[in-house]
C-alpha cells in the first residue's frame, strides 16, 4: 500500500492549491484525480499534444493555470492522474482505480476537493441532442475547442450563464439569445456593495455582458427555457418570462431557432466520497444543496478528513483557490511542520481574502436566488432519469399509487440506479417527493450511499493483493449472527 | 391518497393478518386474497424494502439441496405462472444454468453433488471440453467442467416487488406499510396485533417477516433460532450480450447473470459487514475483491466492464437452512414461512402452500419436514 502524509482527492483549483501549500511546508502529498490532465473544471486545458494559435477567453487565466499545473511537478508532490477514488475501506485509507497501478493509499490526513457537477434541469426536450449543460460545454470548449453547434441559445441562472455566453460569442458561435432567470438587473442595487468585495470579478462580468451584446445576441433577465423541440435533434428553443416566485408566463413565450442550447442552472457539490465516508451533511441550497458539515479548519465530522472547494459547497474558483491554500497550511500545522504561530501568520491573510470572497458570494446569492421552477415544466413524457429512461409521468403515477418514498420509487422505477449513479436525476427525484409529500426537500430520505463512489472497471479492482479465497464448508448453512 | 395500492392504517378487524411484506408475505397474501379471503398485510417499513428487493434474483434448482428440490420446482413453476397466467410481471427468465467447477477437487465435488440431486429427480447435462465451450464460449478455460440444468431461472427482485404489491391490492388484499408490530397476544379466540399504526385483530396470523420472524414468534412464546447473513451483490453497467446462462459455482461462492437490460449481477453469498440491530450493513472491501476475482476467473470479459454499485442485503436462515414453514408450535392459528436458504426462490411456493394450508386444501408438495417444531429451542405457549 502506498503511504503519504497528505492525500488529496481532486486536482482542481482547491486540490492543487492545497497540495502546493502543504508540500511547500515539507509534507509528502499525493494528489489523486480522475482526469488525464490537472486543473479540474475551471482550469481545464487542451491536451498537451494540441496546438492552437487563436487567443481565447481562457488564455486570460494562463498565468494562474500554469502556476497550478506546476504543482504536479513540485517537490514532495506525487500526482496520480486518471485515478478514480472509489472507496474509503478504513480510516485513513482510500482505494483507487488506475489500471495496473490501482490500489490503496494510507495517509495521515485526507483532503476531499472533489469539485462539482451540473445541477440537472429537466424540462420537455432536455435530453435532445444539441442540449448540453453549461459545465459540459465549458469542457468541450476548454478541453477540445469544440462548439457542438452553430446557432446557440444559453439559458439558466447563475454566473456561469454570462461566462458561457461570452465564451461562445468570442469563440465564433452564432449566439442568438442569452437568458437569465433571476431579474438580476433589478436586484443589482441591493447586491452591488457586497459584490464589490471582488471588483475584478464584477468587471469581468461586465465584460461578459458587453461581449454578449456586441455579438448581436439578445440578453434578457427574468426569462427561462421552458421547452426544447426537434425531431431527432434540437431545432428550436421555447423561452418564456419567469417571475421571482418562479412562475412561468407561457402566454408571452417566444420560439428561437437553434441547434445548440446550453443550460446552466447552477452546480451541485460532488459529495459521493464524503457520503461514503459517512461524513455528516447539511442542506445549504445557496451552496448547491447537500454539503459536508465542516468545523473550524475545514474538518468534516470524520476526524482527519477535510473538505474544501466546490465539493464542500459551491463557492466558485476564487473560493476554491483560497480554501485549498488555507487547507494546505492547516495540514502542515496538524502534521507538525508549522508551529501554531507560524501557521497563524500564514492563515491570517488567506482568511481575510476568504472573508472578501464570502461577502462577494452573499451578494451573488442574493442576485440569483430563485425558487426552482422545473417541476411545473415537466410533462408526463419528460424524462427524469435518463440512464433508465424513467419519465415524470411514470414517477408521478407510482407516487399516486402509494410508492412515495425514495426507496419505493427507486425500487419500482430504477430511477438513480443507472450509469450516472443518480447525478442527473436524484435531485429531481427528491424534489418530486418533496412536492408530493409536502416535506421540505432536506427532509426527504437520501438513498443509502453505495460504493463505488464513481464507476470503476472491475479489472482495476483486482490489482490489489487479497487473502486466498476459502470455500465455505457448507454454503447452505448460515454465516451471520443469530438474531433470535 | 386516491388510487394508492396501500391503505394508511390497519383495520380494526381482519380474518387473516400477514406480517412481513417480502416475497413470502406478498405471495401468501396474493393467493389468499384471490381465494376471496379477507387479508391484511402489515410491513414494518417500505413493502418489499428489505431482502426481497436486495437479493440477486437467482432461481436455481441445481444449487439447492436434494431435500428442497420438490419445493424449488414448485416455486419456479409459480414464478413462471405469475407472468404467464396471472398477469404479474416479475421479470422471470429461464435460460438454464451452468454450475461450474475449476479444480480437480471441485470437479469431484460437482459429480458427487449432481449424482445426489439426480437421485432427487433433477436432470442434468454434464459438460466439459468442447461441449462446454460450444455452449458457453465466454467461460474461462479455467472452468474444468459444469453441469447444465435447463430449469435454472431468474426473476427481477425490483420488478417483482411493484407487480406483486399491485396484484395483492387488486385482489382485495390490504397492505399497510410502516406498521411495525410491537405486540402480539391471544384475546377471545383471536390474535390482537399492536402496531405503530394502531391495533388490529385477526383470526389467523401468518408471520413472513424474514429476520424479524423469530422476534415475532417470541411474542407468542415460541423461541425459534434464526440467523442473518449479510450478502453482498454488485451490478455492472449495461453491456452487450456477454453471458446467456445463470452461472453458479460448486463451491457456493458465485452467482452471475446478465439481465435483459444488459447489466450483469454478481453475487455468491460473500458477506458484507454490519449488524442486524439498526440495520447497518455495508460492503466489505476485501470480500468484494474476492467476489469479483472469482467472477472474473469464471467469465474473464467481466474485467472490462465497469462496476456501478455494490450493496448488501439480509438473508434470514434457520440453523439447518431449511424453511421454517407451518403452524407455530403450541398456537391455534399462527403460522410462519421464513428462514429458508434461498428465501426469494421459495417465496412463491411458500405463499401457495400457506394458502392451501389455510384454505384446508392438500399441499401441492409435502411440507412435513419444514415444520418449525424441529427448530424449537425453548418453552412455547
Amino acid at each position: 500500500m502506498r503511504e503519504t502524509d497528505l492525500v488529496i482527492v481532486g486536482a482542481g483549483a482547491a486540490g492543487l492549491s492545497a497540495a502546493s501549500e502543504a508540500a511547500k511546508h515539507g509534507l509528502s502529498v499525493t494528489v489523486l484525480d480522475d482526469n488525464l490532465l490537472p486543473g479540474g473544471q475551471y482550469f481545464r486545458r487542451l491536451p498537451t499534444s494540441y496546438r492552437h494559435t487563436k487567443e481565447t477567453v481562457f488564455d486570460k487565466e494562463r498565468a494562474r493555470a500554469d502556476a497550478l499545473y506546476a504543482t504536479t511537478g513540485q517537490k514532495g508532490v506525487t500526482y496520480l492522474n486518471d485515478a478514480v477514488v472509489w472507496e474509503a475501506p478504513e480510516d485513513g485509507v482510500l482505494a483507487f482505480a488506475r489500471g495496473a497501478d490501482s490500489g490503496r493509499i494510507r495517509a495521515k490526513l485526507t483532503i476531499i476537493a472533489s469539485g462539482a457537477h451540473d445541477r440537472p434541469a429537466p424540462f420537455p426536450g432536455w435530453t435532445l441532442p444539441g442540449v448540453v449543460t453549461a459545465g459540459g460545454l465549458q469542457n468541450l470548449l476548454k478541453g477540445q475547442r469544440v462548439i457542438p453547434g452553430r446557432r446557440a441559445v444559453v439559458a439558466g441562472n447563475g454566473p456561469l450563464v454570462l461566462l458561457v455566453g461570452a465564451t461562445l460569442a468570442r469563440a465564433g458561435a452564432e449566439l442568438r439569445e442569452v437568458v437569465e432567470a433571476a431579474p438580476i438587473l433589478k436586484r443589482l442595487a441591493g447586491s452591488i456593495a457586497d459584490l464589490l468585495a471582488m471588483p475584478k470579478i464584477v468587471r469581468q462580468a461586465a465584460d461578459y455582458r458587453l461581449a454578449i451584446m456586441k455579438s448581436g445576441a439578445k440578453l434578457r433577465t427574468g426569462w427561462t427555457v421552458i421547452e426544447a423541440r426537434g425531431a431527432n435533434e434540437l431545432e428550436e428553443v421555447v423561452l418564456a418570462p419567469i417571475d421571482e416566485a418562479g412562475k412561468v408566463n407561457r402566454s408571452r413565450s417566444r420560439t428561437v431557432k437553434a441547434d445548440l442550447l446550453v443550460v446552466g442552472f447552477g452546480l451541485m457539490p460532488s459529495i459521493e466520497m464524503v457520503r461514503l465516508m459517512d461524513c455528516k451533511l447539511e442542506w445549504k441550497p445557496l451552496r448547491g444543496g447537500w454539503v459536508p458539515v465542516r468545523g473550524a479548519n475545514f474538518e468534516t465530522s470524520r476526524p482527519g478528513v477535510l473538505a474544501v472547494g466546490d465539493g464542500a459547497g459551491i463557492g466558485g474558483v476564487e473560493m476554491a483557490l483560497r480554501e485549498g491554500k488555507l487547507a494546505g497550511v492547516i495540514a502542515a500545522e496538524r502534521l507538525g511542520k508549522l508551529s501554531r504561530d507560524q501557521a497563524a501568520s500564514l492563515k491570517a491573510p488567506i482568511q481575510s481574502e476568504i472573508a472578501k470572497v464570502e461577502t462577494f458570494r452573499r451578494g451573488l446569492e442574493r442576485l440569483y436566488a430563485m425558487p426552482p421552477a422545473f417541476l411545473d415544466l415537466l410533462t408526463p413524457e419528460t424524462i427524469v432519469c435518463r440512464c433508465e429512461d424513467v419519465t415524470a409521468g411514470e414517477l408521478r403515477a407510482r407516487q399516486d399509487a402509494g410508492f412515495g418514498s425514495t426507496a419505493a420509487l427507486k425500487g419500482t422505477t430504477r430511477t438513480t440506479m443507472g450509469r450516472c449513479q443518480g447525478r442527473n436525476c436524484l435531485r429531481t427525484l427528491l424534489a418530486l417527493i418533496a412536492q408530493a409529500s409536502g416535506q421540505p426537500i432536506d427532509q426527504v430520505m437520501m438513498p443509502r450511499p453505495r460504493l463505488p463512489a464513481r464507476l470503476v472497471t472491475i479489472g482495476d479492482l483486482l490489482q490489489e493483493e487479497l487473502p486466498p479465497i476459502e470455500m465455505p464448508k457448507d454454503p447452505h448453512l448460515p454465516r451471520g449472527e443469530q438474531v433470535s | 391518497m386516491a388510487g394508492s395500492v396501500f391503505v394508511e392504517t390497519p383495520p380494526r378487524d381482519a380474518e387473516i393478518v400477514v406480517v412481513g411484506g417480502g416475497v413470502a408475505g406478498m405471495s401468501t397474501a396474493l393467493f389468499l386474497a384471490r381465494a376471496g379471503r379477507d387479508v391484511v398485510l402489515l410491513e414494518r417499513g417500505v413493502p418489499w424494502g428489505v431482502a426481497s428487493g436486495a437479493n440477486a434474483g437467482t432461481l436455481s434448482l441445481q444449487v439447492k439441496r436434494a431435500e428442497v428440490l420438490d419445493l424449488c420446482k414448485l416455486s419456479l413453476d409459480v414464478w413462471r405462472r405469475f407472468g404467464a397466467e396471472m398477469d404479474v410481471d416479475v421479470g422471470f427468465g429461464q435460460p438454464g444454468g451452468l454450475r461450474v467447477a475449476t479444480t480437480d477437487a471441485e470437479v469431484a465435488h460437482l459429480r458427487e453433488y449432481s449424482d445426489e440431486q439426480r437421485g432427487g429427480g433433477l436432470e442434468f447435462e454434464w459438460l466439459e471440453g468442447n461441449q462446454l465451450r460450444d455452449m458457453a464460449p465466454w467461460l474461462s478455460t479455467g472452468v474444468r467442467a459444469a453441469t447444465f440444468c435447463s430449469g435454472d431461472a431468474y426473476a427481477s427482485p425490483l420488478l417483482a416487488g411493484g407487480s406483486l404489491i399491485a396484484a395483492v391490492a387488486k385482489a382485495g388484499g390490504r397492505i399497510v406499510g410502516h406498521a411495525e408490530v410491537t405486540g402480539l397476544s391471544r384475546e377471545n379466540g383471536a390474535y390482537r396485533i399492536e402496531t405503530t399504526k394502531g391495533a388490529t385483530r385477526a383470526k389467523i396470523l401468518i408471520i413472513t417477516a424474514g429476520p424479524w420472524s423469530g422476534g415475532l414468534a417470541r411474542m407468542l412464546g415460541v423461541a425459534l433460532p434464526i440467523y442473518v447473513d449479510v450478502n453482498m451483490l454488485s451490478i455492472t453497467e449495461s453491456a452487450p450480450k456477454l453471458l446467456d446462462r445463470v452461472i453458479t459455482h460448486i463451491g457456493g461462492i458465485l452467482s452471475l447473470k446478465q439481465l435483459p437490460n444488459g447489466t450483469i449481477l454478481i453475487g455468491g453469498g460473500w458477506q458484507g459487514r454490519g449488524r442486524f440491530a439498526g440495520m447497518e450493513k455495508f460492503a466489505d472491501h476485501v470480500r468484494l475483491g474476492q467476489n469479483l476475482t472469482t467472477a472474473v476467473s469464471v467469465v474473464p470479459d467481466l474485467a472490462k466492464l465497469r462496476l456501478v454499485r455494490t450493496w448488501a442485503g439480509y438473508e434470514a436462515v434457520a440453523p439447518d437452512a431449511l424453511p421454517a414453514f407451518g403452524r407455530l408450535p403450541g398456537t391455534d392459528d399462527a403460522y410462519i414461512a421464513a428462514a429458508a436458504r434461498g428465501g426469494f426462490t421459495f417465496g412463491p411456493a411458500q405463499g401457495l402452500l400457506m394458502s392451501e394450508m389455510i384454505l384446508g386444501q392438500p399441499p401441492s408438495t409435502p411440507i412435513g419436514r419444514f415444520d418449525p417444531a424441529r427448530l424449537l429451542t425453548g418453552a412455547h405457549a
